[in-house]
């Protein structure tokens, strides 16, 4: 098909969205869903600033996938992360080990962390390695970064 | 940037899709993960009127262990799916390691085993926006008779820069190709042409369905060299299987990757290092082999100076690594 | 200036203000707004890097349904993006990638299809695309000013050189070279522009500082400055890629006003690698003469800059031959510079400006005249390092300095003296040091301004200009708020990033945000104190310099802020004061500007030691641990500090090690973050800080600058590793495992170097 109508499951609430073969699934949530938090970067698949998470937990490039491949998939964006109001552990960690600075990778970043979280809860050095190769951040050199998912997989949620 | 109109087609069966590609007006491009397809698209590479995904077509999926011991792997398997399969990790750990070297975690999320041999060769010239291949002016796999990466090729020289193949080549891996005609197997190493444009025998009806590696205990040792070791195509891969143990083999398959136009399976060095062993004289030997049976290198993404250097540096590394294995 | 044990705010480790919104995806960058009726606006650009043109026809572009705007230089013949630069080509292009034409239409793919349909005919000409041809006798010369390609040069004498170097009993020349780097912001280049009103132009773009866009905008529209309003909330990084406005602002606006339509233009493919002013091609000699005892009596420095197809960023050229006598007690320093035109697109400079690049071989020579000398390249820098107090050649003076503590500190800590010519082969270890000026006066003025509003129910809103592109400084500013107002930084909200509210301030440039923004923003919640104070006072029986702010209170000095003494909440206080007989709102105000007439009032000071580990089979390098001293006067958050030097170590080692446009032509090989190489997680070395707190007199409480400092000394400290590991100065960055091992080859061979 050129043009239709499909259902994505995003961050648990499901949308009837007309896409055409042209767009990404970067390019449906940003332009169709208005989902800003997902970001824009270099859409060759080489920054990861727009990672989300699939169905399966694992964090994928929004970029580089056709939005129709999608239909009836499950995704959750930087948005979907809080819950009941309360950011998620590894955001709140990102604040607390200022893994954050100019913020515009941050919610690329954040989701392949909590990708290597989903995975891995208790994540050795290579899975964090490994995990994060797919993202950029010159602003930080990635060291906060690290150790605010270390904290999170060390100590687990905090209560 | 949206990527070309095209018609999007994500058949249920193979025999459908089959069909669609065999009744598709126009340019047809069969879709894995879509990592390297949807790239080569936002830069208008690719400009194809169907995009067929075979994704999730049932009989491209599944790790099977056949009643001969033979290893079958979908080819719709995604890269992530095979780094994590037990099977695998168990028997093939070095061919685990180069399914993994394979750009980052959230591309193998996304990448499928067909889509990496199926990778189309890259070349600096010609991986660009199509702004910047009108200012270069287009060579031989974009409209003209010209190649910028070596003056007067007679064929495009681009790269084949996919990690998977030399380990698979090594381990003797078949493909199977299905086509609304029938089905065909053939050697992996048999189904790469030194060729930049047609660098696989493919042909424009087939879908490539799975991927076969005959048992085998002997020892298999994959080494990469890359500027970053994540998220980054290789300036050289290598894959040297051998049997025996220490430095005693009788037996050896040595395949280069990104370093050519096709994958090099090296029947010189591997012959020395049967006859000499893995020690220092078997490896001096199969190395002084290496200038000719690599031929003319490329200046892409690495000077052809350094290439050539790498090839010996892959391969003694890989030997020495080898020699400390047991079979 | 308060003492330490006084601080309650400053010094402590506070996580940024907008970490909430910038982990939940709620921050708003420019890409993500969209304005009722917005135009997608695509550029044009040159594929030759040097043509006449011969006709341009845009009548089919025009005529494609959904196009509202094709514009092109007949539409604006006379606007100039810089002083000898026409905004859209005229006559002539210079390089590849300059813009000729442009669109804006309804729908990307619209503009995309109109670019198409723009008929250009080009006479292409004779180009010269490396500052090496530029240099050449028969090279063709690309603009009819400058002869040899010369667009400037700049010569400066500190002292008498040729008496120092007369008098040296060594003289040491090396050369070196610098490439073509690309500043890889995450947010790539956009603007959004609107001028649908002819008497106000709006444009949401990320900057570094709005005066300079607004003034080269309104230059060009006609305006005056405060009819161009810049916005910029969120600013997803800069590193010295977003000082100015570049063409793309200008021509967003030009569309916008033929349209009638908000218009915005985003970097799309590679263009990113073509919008860019980064770093140049540079080319160095360094000659240093010293006494037999090491000490350094000249210094000399001959660097040539390629600018690209315009001097848009000469000031660079002024920039070493300061920065060359602000480290070591010298006798003289002769500094000689070019700027030579190449028909590539114009350069500016990368992160670390051009002191990095600079320090990569600069102070390879230094430690390659240490070690001739046979000594110690610590020991020498340490020696010929100068001491608080200091008055350097150039009128330079440094009331606080802790370079020698800097240097101290790294070599013990790292284990400088255990380790230093005593590693294994290939195993290296470098050090570096370096200095930066906090602000800095070239003509007009340096000033930084704020203002502070201390609302009826105690909230407290700061109005700054200084934009937040990562490093924390709205986050600071709300500290030093707090501090001086008794309150807590939660307590400050903060009002950035639109030039329409926020009062003057040039921006975070030449490091002046902590220092200039800073004392500014002191200055203003000192006003707003002095105002409550002066009513509290009253009311608590004393003088208003008898009272203290802090834990959000105010009380008498020397009684306790609780109900034995006579003191209020600050909240009390603000309701005393606005409901009272004046009935007072509180506005503070502070304009900071160094009363030199020229240069800095403070200068951080730097070393580093790295470790660095070659394998000599493929020449792939990996950095073991830098460890990083810096004189920062005093760290206003720690954290943000930590943040700062991890940033800056890892950009530091990328640029020696990694990242390098690969010319072709005028085209840029690898324009993709893929191929444009940057480390990443697996590569990174283990940092460890050392925060030296000189506590500077005329610092926001004894602070300085530490945002680009520690970049220019991981450069050296890296290069000096990486040239200790391999036995010889490296004439070029990046060191790529290419030109390593043909260094390593080069010195086996010649029995320079274990064998295999």
């Amino acid at each position: 098909m050129k043009k239709g109508f499909i259902t994505l499951h995003v961050n648990g609430d499901a949308h009837e969205v007309l896409v055409s073969s042209q767009h990404t699934l970067l390019d449906v949530l940003r332009g169709k869903l208005k989902l800003m938090g997902t970001k824009e970067g270099c859409t060759t698949g080489s920054c990861g600033v727009c990672t989300v998470n699939n169905g399966r937990g694992e964090a994928v490039l929004s970029c580089l996938t056709p939005a129709l491949e999608w239909a009836d998939q499950s995704i959750t964006t930087i948005e979907g992360l809080e819950k009941n109001g309360r950011l998620a552990p590894i955001q709140q960690a990102f604040v607390e080990y200022h893994a954050v600075q100019c913020g515009f990778c941050t919610p690329g970043v954040i989701m392949s962390a909590q990708a290597v979280l989903n995975l891995t809860p208790a994540p050795t050095e290579e899975d964090i390695n490994d995990g994060l190769a797919g993202v950029i951040c010159r602003c930080t050199g990635h060291i906060k970064v690290k150790e605010a998912i270390r904290h999170v997989g060390e100590f687990g949620p905090t209560p | 940037m949206l990527l070309p109109e095209h018609d999007f087609v994500k058949p249920a069966t193979l025999a459908e899709g089959l069909a669609v590609l065999r009744d598709a007006p126009g340019d047809v491009r069969l879709l894995g993960g879509g990592t390297d397809v949807v790239f080569n698209m936002r830069c208008r590479l690719l400009t194809p009127d169907t995009l067929l995904s075979l994704k999730d077509l049932p009989e491209l999926q599944g790790i099977a262990v056949l009643p001969d011991g033979s290893l079958q792997l979908g080819a719709a398997c995604r890269l992530t799916d095979l780094v994590a399969a037990t099977v695998l990790t168990e028997r093939y750990p070095a061919l685990v390691k180069a399914f993994r070297a394979v750009a980052s975690r959230h591309v193998r999320n996304l990448a499928t085993l067909g889509g990496n041999l199926c990778l189309d060769t890259r070349c600096w010239f010609t991986n660009q926006t199509k702004e910047w291949r009108d200012a270069k002016g287009p060579c031989l796999k974009t409209g003209k008779d010209v190649c910028h990466a070596i003056a007067g090729a007679p064929v495009c020289v681009a790269l084949n820069n996919a990690d998977s193949p030399p380990a698979l080549i090594a381990l003797e891996a078949t493909v199977t190709l299905a086509s609304s005609r029938g089905e065909r197997r053939l050697g992996l190493q048999d189904f790469y042409r030194e060729d930049g444009i047609r660098h696989t025998v493919l042909e424009p009806d087939e879908i490539l369905t799975r991927v076969t590696i005959p048992p085998t205990t002997d020892r298999l040792v994959f080494l990469k060299e890359t500027a970053r070791q994540g998220m980054d195509f290789s300036y050289g891969a290598i894959a040297v299987r051998a049997d025996g143990s220490g430095a005693t083999a009788s037996r050896l398959r040595i395949v280069l990757g990104s370093l050519t136009t096709a994958p090099r399976l090296l029947a010189g060095a591997a012959e020395r290092l049967a006859v000499l062993g893995l020690g220092d004289d078997g490896l001096d030997a199969a190395c002084a082999t290496l200038r000719d049976e690599l031929g003319p290198l490329t200046n892409l993404y690495s000077p052809a100076a350094y290439k050539r250097e790498l090839a010996r540096i892959l391969l003694r590394k890989a030997v020495l690594e080898l020699r400390e294995m047991q079979a | 200036m308060s003492k330490p044990e006084d601080l309650s705010v400053i010094g402590r480790r506070q996580p940024r203000l907008d970490g909430f919104e910038k982990v939940s995806g709620r921050s708003v960058f420019t890409d993500d707004i969209v304005l009722p009726g917005m135009l997608h606006g695509r550029i044009l650009r040159s594929p030759h890097a040097r043509a006449r043109i011969i006709r341009i026809d845009v009548s089919k572009a025009r005529a494609l349904p959904g196009v509202k705007a094709v514009v092109s230089n007949v539409d604006a013949p006379d606007m100039l993006f810089s002083e000898k630069q026409p905004l859209l080509a005229k006559g002539f292009v210079h390089y590849v990638g300059e813009e000729v034409a442009a669109v804006a239409a309804t729908d990307p793919l619209i503009a995309e299809a109109a670019l198409d349909l723009i008929e250009v005919e080009y006479e292409v000409l004779p180009a010269v695309t490396s500052l090496r041809r530029a240099q050449q006798l028969d090279a063709p010369q690309l603009h009819e000013w400058a002869a040899g390609n010369v667009a400037l040069t700049h010569e400066k004498d500190f002292g008498d050189p040729d008496a120092a170097f007369a008098a040296s009993d060594l003289v040491i020349t090396d050369e070196f070279r610098s490439p073509v780097q690309h500043n890889t912001l995450a947010e790539l280049h956009v603007a959004l522009a609107d001028f649908t009103n002819p008497d106000k132009l709006h444009v949401w773009t990320p900057t570094q500082g709005a005066p300079m866009y607004q003034m080269a905008l309104a230059k060009a529209f006609g305006l005056e400055t405060s009819q161009v309003r810049i916005v910029y909330g969120n600013v997803g990084g800069a590193f010295t890629g977003r000082g100015r406005a570049k063409p793309h602002h200008f021509i967003a606006a030009l569309l916008s006003r033929v349209a009638g339509k908000p218009v915005k233009i985003k970097a799309t493919g590679d263009e990113e690698f073509i919008m860019f002013r980064g770093s140049g091609e540079t080319q160095y000699r360094f000659r240093t003469g010293v006494t037999r005892d090491g000490k350094i009596r000249a210094l000399e420095a001959d660097v040539t800059f390629d600018a690209g197809a315009h001097a848009e960023w000469a000031m660079i050229l002024w920039l070493p031959a300061p920065y060359l006598n602000w480290l070591y007690k010298v006798d003289a320093v002769r500094y000689r510079g070019r700027f030579v035109y190449t028909s590539t697109v114009p350069k500016g400079s990368h992160h670390g400006g051009i002191f990095g690049r600079l320090s990569a071989g600069w102070m390879q020579h230094l430690n390659h005249v240490a070690e001739e000398l046979g000594m110690d390249p610590a020991e020498f820098h340490r020696k010929n390092a100068i001491d608080p107090g200091h008055h350097a050649l150039d009128g330079s003076d440094f009331a606080s300095c802790g370079l020698k503590e800097c240097i101290d500190r790294v070599v013990e800590r790292s284990g400088w003296k255990a380790k230093y010519g005593k590693l294994p082969p290939y195993r290296g270890i470098g050090i570096g040091i370096g200095a930066q000026a906090s602000g800095g006066k070239n003509a007009a003025n340096d000033t930084s301004a704020a203002m502070i509003r201390v609302a009826d129910d105690g909230v407290v809103t700061l109005y700054t200009g200084i934009p937040d592109m990562g490093q924390g400084s709205h986050t600071v500013m709300a500290m030093i708020t707090a501090e001086v107002l008794g309150v807590e930084p939660e307590d400050i909200r903060i009002v950035g990033g639109d030039s329409d509210i926020t009062p003057f301030d040039w921006g975070a440039f030449s490091q002046r945000g902590t220092f200039t923004t800073g004392n500014a923003v002191k200055l203003a919640a000192e006003d707003a104190r002095a105002q409550l104070a002066g009513i509290v006072g009253p009311l608590l029986g004393v003088a208003a310099t008898d009272l203290k702010f802090a834990h959000r209170r105010v009380w008498v000095r020397g009684e306790t802020p609780d109900a034995t003494g006579r003191s209020f909440s600050f909240r009390e206080a603000i309701g005393k004061a606005f409901n009272g007989v004046q009935g007072l709102a509180i506005m503070g105000r502070g304009s900071f500007n160094s009363p030199r007439p020229s240069g800095s009032l403070a200068y951080s000071f730097g070393a580093q030691v790295a470790e660095v580990e070659v394998d000599p089979e493929s020449g792939a390098v990996k950095v073991i641990k830098v460890t990083a001293a810096h004189d920062l006067g005093r760290a206003l958050n720690p954290l943000a500090v930590e943040g700062q030097l991890d940033g800056q170590v890892f950009s530091g080692m990328s640029q020696v090690l990694y990242e390098e446009c690969r010319m072709d032509g005028g085209q840029i090989l690898n324009p993709s973050r893929l191929e444009y190489k940057l480390p990443r997680t697996y590569e990174l070395p283990e940092v460890e800080y050392i925060l030296v707190e000189t506590i500077d007199p005329y610092g926001p409480f004894g602070a300085k600058e530490v945002g680009e400092g520690p970049i220019v000394v991981t450069m050296a400290a890296v290069a000096n590793a990486v040239a200790n590991a391999v036995g010889e100065m490296l004439p070029q960055i990046p060191m790529t495992p290419w030109r390593l091992l043909r260094v390593i080859r080069h010195r086996r061979n010649h029995g320079l170097a274990p064998a295999d």
